[in-house]
């Protein structure tokens, strides 16, 4: 990190190399275009460069600390681009295989995510689905659909207190 | 809201499918519960986890070569930027928080203009309320705690979402001994604008939100400047802030890179 904070080449290259990738595809998935996974990906590195003296490798991993950035720029972009059509969402465990190369860290990541998103009912996956990958609040999940927003409410913490246990003690949450 | 109230909105809270006003309120008191903050923060980390779920895509082969060419040009312009030795850092604080404080009793004095037409005691009332923030503000500046040579001054411009749609400017003040501070002024939101007030304004870090406060359009003066200032228990890392309008759109975003210890350098 303190490569990065110098703006030293090498260090940026090497985080590239390991994460590139994975803030790539959260772009491409969340926005749906590769111009706009493109942006966020330049957008991401650049964040941490401002960002990396606040890094805290004691708080969470470093792969985790990226995606959370490229998270929260992908949903602000969400929200201010509302009307612009999305893509249908592909998570890892629909696809046969993953190409490409990724560090164990972010194997491990993936794993966790799985077993988080298997121990979710269809309905709440969907839930989670609608609430994270696409920055929608529980109000416009309960308008869409015509429930009330109570019942989105009290799925949503049923899935999330899931999510949590599925990793717990795994030092991951 | 209370802790159980709180708690029941958490997990909404992690993934982002609150509403506006709700998550302020959760963020304000977030802000001063720890046990909260820790359940909060477990879940926010659960739900980054997610991330990871989505199926890898590769790619363009240069795009690693434009990830470091916008790195670079960054750095360039930090490195362009004349060095200030830290008495002059301090100068250039203190300026800086003088004309926001200049600019704050301008804002303010319009507004309350404004108000003594339609309610001499809503009008007094709101004068107290403000003239009594100005002078907590200036009360800090000039306290001996405010010598900490931690403390650190954050500034920062807001610019419009869209062309003509205001400006702002924006301040953090971030101490290991005294309250943290983020003061946010707004101002040249165009009459339009009015239809879609109040506005949220939040400052926000990667661990998470937090609600400075609203713009109502009583807050507002004819020039379209309003302003709004929280006291925090730590506000480090917060540096960016977003002022959304009563639909929930960003109408206005902003960096706070501008970064200065605020302390009288030893001699």
């Amino acid at each position: 990190m303190e490569g990065l904070l110098a703006g030293n080449d090498e260090a940026v290259r090497a985080l590239y190399a390991r994460y590139g990738r994975l803030i790539y595809s959260l772009g491409y998935r969340l926005l749906g275009t590769r111009e706009a996974a493109e942006e966020l990906t330049q957008d991401v590195f650049l964040t941490a460069w401002r960002k990396a003296a606040r890094f805290d490798p004691t708080r969470g991993r470093l792969s985790t600390w990226l995606m959370t950035i490229g998270h929260n720029l992908a949903v602000d972009r969400l929200r201010r681009e509302t009307g612009v059509s999305r893509p249908t969402l592909v998570l890892v465990d629909e696809v046969p295989d993953a190409p490409g190369l990724d560090e164990e860290a972010v194997l491990i990541e993936r794993d966790a995510a799985v077993r988080a998103l298997s121990s979710l009912t269809d309905a709440e996956r969907r839930l989670v689905a609608r609430s994270y990958f696409r920055g929608m609040t529980a109000r416009e999940i309960a308008e869409t659909d015509g429930i009330p927003l109570g019942t989105v409410k009290t799925r949503l913490r049923s899935a999330m207190i899931k999510v949590r246990k599925a990793n717990e003690g795994k030092g991951l949450v | 809201m209370n802790c159980a109230t709180v708690r029941e909105g958490l997990a909404e809270h992690a993934l982002g499918a609150l509403l506006a006003r709700d998550a302020a309120t959760v963020d304000r008191h977030l802000a001063w519960c720890a046990a909260c903050r820790k359940e909060a923060g477990e879940l926010a980390r659960a739900s980054a986890t997610l991330a990871f779920a989505l199926a890898p895509e590769e790619p363009p082969a240069d795009l690693g070569d434009r990830v470091l060419e916008v790195v670079q040009d960054a750095v360039a312009r930090r490195d362009r930027r004349p060095q200030s030795s830290p008495r002059r850092s301090r100068l250039i604080a203190i300026a800086s928080l003088a004309a926001l404080l200049a600019v704050l009793g301008a804002g303010w004095g319009a507004v309350m203009a404004g108000r003594a037409a339609r309610s001499d005691r809503v009008a007094r009332l709101e004068q107290i309320r403000s003239e009594s923030a100005v002078e907590r503000f200036r009360d800090l500046l000039n306290s001996a705690e405010f010598g900490n040579p931690e403390n650190e001054a954050f500034l920062g411009t807001l610019e419009p979402t869209t062309p003509g749609g205001g400006s702002g400017s924006a301040l953090v003040l971030v101490s290991p001994s005294i309250v943290d501070l983020a003061l946010v002024l707004v101002d040249g939101m165009p009459p339009q604008m009015r239809a879609v007030l109040p506005l949220a304004v939040r400052i926000r870090s990667d661990d998470g939100v937090l609600m400075v406060g609203r713009i109502t359009k009583d807050e507002f003066d004819d020039s379209g400047a309003g302003i709004v200032m929280q006291e925090f228990a730590d506000l480090d890392g917060f540096d960016t802030v977003i002022v959304r309008d009563v639909n929930g759109d960003v109408v206005m975003t902003g960096s706070l890179e501008t970064r200065a210890a605020l302390a009288t350098p030893s001699p």
